[in-house]
Order: C-alpha cells, then sequence, then structure tokens
C-alpha cells in the first residue's frame, strides 16, 4: 500500500540517492497522463481552479492536503523486488527497484513482489530430511515397487505479474506440481535405476515437466533446481536392501580372499620351480665335473700302469686288499668247500662289535683275479646258487 | 471562512459518496457481473474503474485467476483387474463465462468444486475400470490425465467454467496390498544377496582353482625342464667316462672294481668269512712259495 509513510533516510543497500528530478518527472508525467484520459478521476484537488478568494488560508490548507496526499504516493522498492502498479485494478507499470512514486490512493496501488529471492518447497519431508512425511514420499514405481523419496524444489520468479494474477495461491501450485511431476516420473522409472544410478536423470525430467506444467498455467515461475534429498526402500524392507548392498561386498571380498590365495601360491610354485632348475643344474655340473675328475685321475694312473703293467696291477691289488682287511671285521676259515659241519655263529660274532648286525660276505676267492665280491644285498641268493652248485 | 469549511466538507461528502456507490473498480484478478434489480446487465472481463447507477445497481465479483480443486483424502479406484488403487488429483479450473457460472452454480465456488470433483471422479472410474494398474502408475498416466481434462471440459462448458489441467498426483496401492509388496521386495532382494554371495563363493573358487592349476603347471614343467637339465649332465659326463675308458676297458674295470671293494667294505660292521686259498693268502700259507698255489 503506498500510504505508509516513506522512510527517506533508510535505503537499503548502496543505490545511488534518488533522484529527485526523475521523481518530479514521474509525477508531472503521471498526472499528465491521467488528465490526457478524458479526465477520468474528478477528484483531484489540481482540477480546481483557484478563485481569487479572500480566505487564503483554505487554499493553504488544501494545498497541504494535497501535497500530503501526492507524497504518500512515495514508496519504496527494495534490491530485488518489484512494484507492480495498479491503476483503478488494471495493472500499468512494473517499477525496479529504488525510490518511486505512484499516484496516490485511491486512484493507483502498489504491490512489492520479491522476485530474486530463492524459493523453496520440501516433499516428502518437512524441515529435516529425518523428519518424513510418508504420504507423500511412498511412491509406486514402473516395476511396481514402493520407494521412498524426498526433493526440495527451488524456484524464482520470472514474471511478477504472472505470478500475482494469473494463479491463486501460485506457491502451493508449485508444490501440487512438484507432487504430480515426480511420481510421474517415479511411476515411469525402475526402482534400481531411480534408487542407484538415476538419480540425477529423475530430477531432470521432473524438472522438465514441471517448467511445461508452470508455463502453461502462467504462473510467472521458473524451477532452478530440484534436489533428490534421499531415495531409498521404505522402512520395512531397508534391512533386505542392506543386506543386498552387504551381499555385494561379500563377493568382492570373497573374490579378494581367493586372490589373495592365488597371490600367495603362484610366486611360491614360481620359487619351487625355480629352485627344481637351480638344482638340476647344479646336479649337471656335479655329474659333469666329477665325471671330468675321475676321468683325469684314470688317465693318470693308466699312463702309469702302461709302462709297467704287472706290477702295477699287483700293487694296486694287494693296496686294496690290506685296506679292505684292515678296516673290516673278518674271519679266516681253512677248509675244504661243501662241509656243511661248520657253524658260524654269525650274529654272535657281528655283536661282539657291538654293532647291528649288517648282512655278511661270504667269498671264495679261488682265482688269482680278484673275484668281485657280491655287494651285500646279493649276498643271499649267491649263497644259495652257490650252494646248489655244491650239491 | 466557517460556511466555506463546512460547504467544502459538504462537497468532499458527497463527492467520497459518489466514488463509492457510482464507481467500481475490476482487479486484474477478478471479473464482475453488475446487477441491476438482481437482473444481469453487464458483464466486466478487464480491469479498471467503471461506472454503475448507485442503488439500483449491484456488482459481484468473481476470482478470474486459476483456481485448485485439490482432493483431501484419496479414493479408491477399481482398476480392470479388480485390484484397488487409492488416487488422489488436482484440477485447476478457471471461470470463462461469468454470466454462464452465475446462472448454473449461483456464482458458488463450492458448489462449482463439487460439480467438478464428480465430473472428474466419473470419469476417473471409467478409465481406470479399463486399464491395468501399471497402465494407470506408469504407461498412461499422461493419457489418462489428458483424457479426464478434454471429458471434464465438456461438462465444465456448462457451468461457465474452463478446466486448464487435471493431474494425478497419487497413485498408490492400500495399505494391506502395500504390505504384499513389502514382502516381494523384501524376497526379490534376498535373492539378489543370495546370488551375490553364491557367485562370489564360486569366482572365488574358480580363482583359487585357476591358482592350483597354475601351480601344478609350474612345478610339472619344471621337474621337465629340470629332468632334461640332469640327464643333459648325465649324459655328458657318460660320454667323457667312454671316451676314456674305451682306451682300456679292461683295466679300467678292474681299477673301478678295486675302488668299489674299498668302498663297499669300509668298517668294521662288514664281515668278511675268507678261505686261505685265495691269491691273497697265497704267502700266508706257503711262504716258500714263490708262484701261485695251484690247485
Amino acid at each position: 500500500m503506498g500510504l505508509n509513510d516513506p522512510q527517506w533516510g533508510k535505503r537499503k543497500g548502496n543505490s545511488s540517492p534518488p533522484d529527485l528530478d526523475d521523481v518530479l518527472r514521474n509525477i508531472s508525467k503521471r498526472i499528465n497522463e491521467l488528465f490526457g484520459r478524458k479526465g477520468g478521476g474528478d477528484d483531484g484537488p489540481e482540477g480546481e481552479s483557484p478563485k481569487k478568494h479572500s480566505s487564503g488560508n483554505i487554499i493553504v490548507i488544501i494545498v497541504l492536503l494535497s501535497i500530503v496526499w501526492a507524497a504518500s504516493g512515495l514508496y519504496i522498492v527494495d534490491e530485488g523486488q518489484r512494484g507492480v502498479v495498479l491503476r483503478f485494478g488494471k495493472h500499468v507499470d512494473t517499477t525496479q527497484a529504488g525510490l518511486n512514486w505512484h499516484i496516490p490512493y485511491p486512484i493507483e496501488r502498489v504491490e512489492n513482489v520479491n522476485v530474486s529471492q530463492v524459493r523453496t518447497i520440501e516433499i516428502g519431508y518437512r524441515n529435516n530430511v529425518r523428519s518424513k512425511v510418508l504420504k507423500e514420499s511412498l511412491m509406486l514405481t514402473d516395476d511396481e515397487n514402493i520407494i521412498d523419496i524426498q526433493f526440495a524444489v527451488q524456484y524464482i520468479l520470472n514474471n511478477p505479474e504472472n505470478f500475482l494474477f494469473n494463479n491463486r495461491e501460485p506457491d502451493n501450485a508449485v508444490l501440487q506440481i512438484a507432487e504430480t511431476a515426480i511420481r510421474e516420473v517415479i511411476g515411469k522409472s525402475k526402482m534400481d535405476f531411480v534408487l542407484y544410478e538415476g538419480r540425477e536423470a529423475v530430477a531432470a525430467r521432473a524438472t522438465e515437466i514441471m517448467q511445461t506444467i508452470l508455463d502453461r498455467y502462467r504462473i510467472g515461475i521458473t524451477i532452478s533446481r530440484v534436489t533428490m534429498q534421499n531415495a531409498q526402500p521404505p522402512e520395512q524392507v531397508q534391512a533386505a536392501f542392506d543386506d543386498a548392498v552387504k551381499a555385494g561386498q561379500d563377493r568382492e571380498r570373497q573374490r579378494n580372499e581367493g586372490q589373495a590365495y592365488a597371490n600367495d601360491v603362484i610366486p611360491r610354485a614360481r620359487g619351487a620351480a625355480a629352485r627344481l632348475l637351480e638344482e638340476a643344474g647344479g646336479y649337471q655340473q656335479r655329474v659333469i665335473s666329477s665325471a671330468e675328475g675321475d676321468v683325469s685321475r684314470f688317465e693318470k694312473i693308466f699312463v702309469e700302469y702302461s709302462k709297467a703293467p704287472v706290477v702295477t696291477r699287483d700293487r694296486l691289488y694287494l693296496d686294496m686288499m690290506q685296506q679292505v682287511l684292515s678296516n673290516t671285521s673278518k674271519i679266516l676259515i681253512d677248509q675244504k668247500s661243501g662241509s656243511n659241519l661248520l657253524y658260524l655263529p654269525l650274529d654272535k660274532l657281528m655283536q661282539t662289535d657291538g654293532v647291528a648286525s649288517k648282512p655278511s660276505v661270504t667269498t671264495t676267492p679261488t682265482q688269482i683275479a680278484p673275484e668281485v665280491p657280491d655287494v651285500s644285498t646279493r649276498t643271499r641268493e649267491s649263497f644259495r646258487t652257490r650252494e646248489r652248485e655244491v650239491r | 471562512m466557517g460556511k466555506l469549511s463546512s460547504i467544502l466538507s459538504v462537497i468532499v461528502a458527497v463527492l467520497v459518496l459518489i466514488s463509492t456507490s457510482a464507481l467500481f473498480i475490476v482487479d486484474e484478478r477478478e471479473q464482475a457481473i453488475l446487477f441491476q434489480l438482481g437482473e444481469v446487465v453487464d458483464v466486466k472481463t478487464s480491469p479498471g474503474l467503471y461506472f454503475k447507477i448507485p442503488v439500483a445497481q449491484n456488482v459481484r465479483y468473481f476470482d478470474s485467476r486459476i483456481l485448485t480443486l485439490d482432493t483431501e483424502e484419496p479414493e479408491r479406484f477399481i482398476t480392470s483387474e479388480k485390484k484397488n488403487v487409492l488416487v488422489d488429483f488436482f484440477v485447476k479450473w478457471r471461470i470463462v463465462d461469468v454470466r454462464q457460472y452465475y446462472i448454473s452454480v449461483r456464482g458458488d465456488e463450492a458448489l462449482a468444486r463439487t460439480r467438478l470433483a464428480q465430473t472428474v471422479n466419473s470419469s476417473m472410474r471409467d478409465e481406470f475400470g479399463n486399464r491395468t494398474v501399471h497402465e494407470v502408475v506408469s504407461g498412461e498416466r499422461d493419457r489418462i490425465m489428458e483424457i479426464m481434462r478434454q471429458k471434464a471440459n465438456v461438462d465444465a462448458k456448462k457451468i461457465g467454467v474452463e478446466v486448464v489441467d487435471v493431474r494425478l498426483k497419487r497413485v498408490d496401492l492400500p495399505q494391506e496390498v502395500s504390505e504384499s509388496v513389502y514382502r516381494r521386495m523384501e524376497a526379490e532382494r534376498k535373492r539378489v544377496a543370495n546370488e551375490l554371495r553364491s557367485t562370489g563363493a564360486a569366482e572365488a573358487e574358480k580363482i583359487r582353482a585357476d591358482a592350483d592349476r597354475q601351480r601344478e603347471v609350474i612345478l610339472a614343467e619344471a621337474y621337465r625342464e629340470a629332468q632334461t637339465i640332469m640327464g643333459e649332465g648325465d649324459g655328458q659326463a657318460a660320454a667323457i667316462y667312454a671316451g676314456t675308458f674305451e682306451k682300456s676297458p679292461e683295466f679300467y674295470t678292474f681299477y673301478r672294481s678295486l675302488e668299489a671293494y674299498k668302498k663297499s667294505f669300509k668298517d668294521k660292521q662288514d664281515m668278511l668269512v675268507l678261505e686261505p686259498s685265495s691269491e691273497f693268502f697265497k704267502y700266508l700259507n706257503n711262504p716258500e712259495n714263490s708262484s701261485a698255489n695251484k690247485k
């Protein structure tokens, strides 16, 4: 209303002081306009041509009154607001921030509208995401699941006249439109899409639908943002959903454990393989080297042997016999072969040495050539064959 | 002076009286009907200042903005598969023909709303009855809304009203059905969870088995390699031996046998039972015998 006195000193912001010339020009323009139109209002005091009357003080009063009346038309539009001026209910002008003047009541009225303020409405909750409004937040999805969704809509005015004149309770309308739009989008989307990867897409689609409807109502509002605060399964099934998420992590864990096992086993196997190869290589070297060693030793002795075969041969034989006989236990029996009367308590004899018995070796070396005594494991067999031969 | 001021005040009073009773203002947001003794004489649809005859004529104002009919409580509708759904909707409407509006609903907004609600409700019943829940919720939501807007408009015209929009808000299942939906969702999640866990186990097992296989392969290949290497060594050694011992096999066996005897009989555990008839003992029995004792 223009009736409130303008507060000259209280200007918000650091806008330049009001340009009085502008204001005055505005005033005269308005008055001319008013009377340019077939003199619709005959209740303006300017209409009276002052007569040469003796009572000047009445004139003064009238002038004063009209000055006060005119001053009541001054009004301030704050930064971020617009003043919508109505002359006899008809919209004639929309003024910017600053000091303005309108033809005072009852001819013109001004309604201030805040256009820069971002307004917010909340769907599915109030003030805090935890205080849910279930009847707003539970919705059916395309695959006939129910989800619990909270979101906020931010909007600004883009046209103060439309905002004022075209809809009753425009802010309320935004709420209704938001609800219908989001439910339409959710109703056409699959649950998993909404819950996980599709949040952005859902919000964007809802914004689009809302804007379309708002434009159709010519409501003078632009949706600036739709934010999904929360999209989750309803309380009743939350546990099952959490468990499914956990299961996913379990799967990951199991995989990692398997991988860990693999990472343990395979390098070890490689290590073992490397050891095998190294050992084989070592063996190869050893065998070759010892062969070479043996060979060179033999060659040395063979050279000497070639020079004096008989002597060398005998010497070698005797050396061997001496070494063998000096290191072993032995029994010398002088008897003709074939006599079975002889009994040798071999085990007893062995025990005198205080060592565990090993199968003994019998030899019947009859020729000059050193007969090879059988190796222990074969002694018994050879024994028997010999016995048979004897019989 | 007193006279003049009294005259002035009278003039002002008359002016005020005239301005209040002979003039009326129609705002941007409204339309007005001018009545003369209860009869409609004029309709003012555009805003501004208008003149009327005092006393004989009076004015009624009607809202020209888009109005809302919003159902408070959701209503039950039955779909084609005989399921109940709870639906709430809102209708955006506007008075376009004030005269008609006044005649048909006496300008009573509540009455107009009731009538609109009935119309929309009945057409909604038809639409829902022909469709499944799924179609209502997702497939044909916008079509239903469009159809209902058109249907509602036909009837709304009769009362001088235009239906700008009919929009479904909630299309939900009743509580008892919701419960079963929750149970189904739960079962589905359980299935997913089990599947995840078992595939996890399977994959882990696969990875382990693969690791084991690799181990076997690595070891086996290494064994093959190692045996080959060792065999090469053996082969080379044999070649070396043969190359040399070929020169005198007889002496080699002799020499080698001596080595073997030494190695075989080397400690007290080895018991030798000997006959003194061997070459070695020839001097033991017969010191004179220079040559071997021939049997």
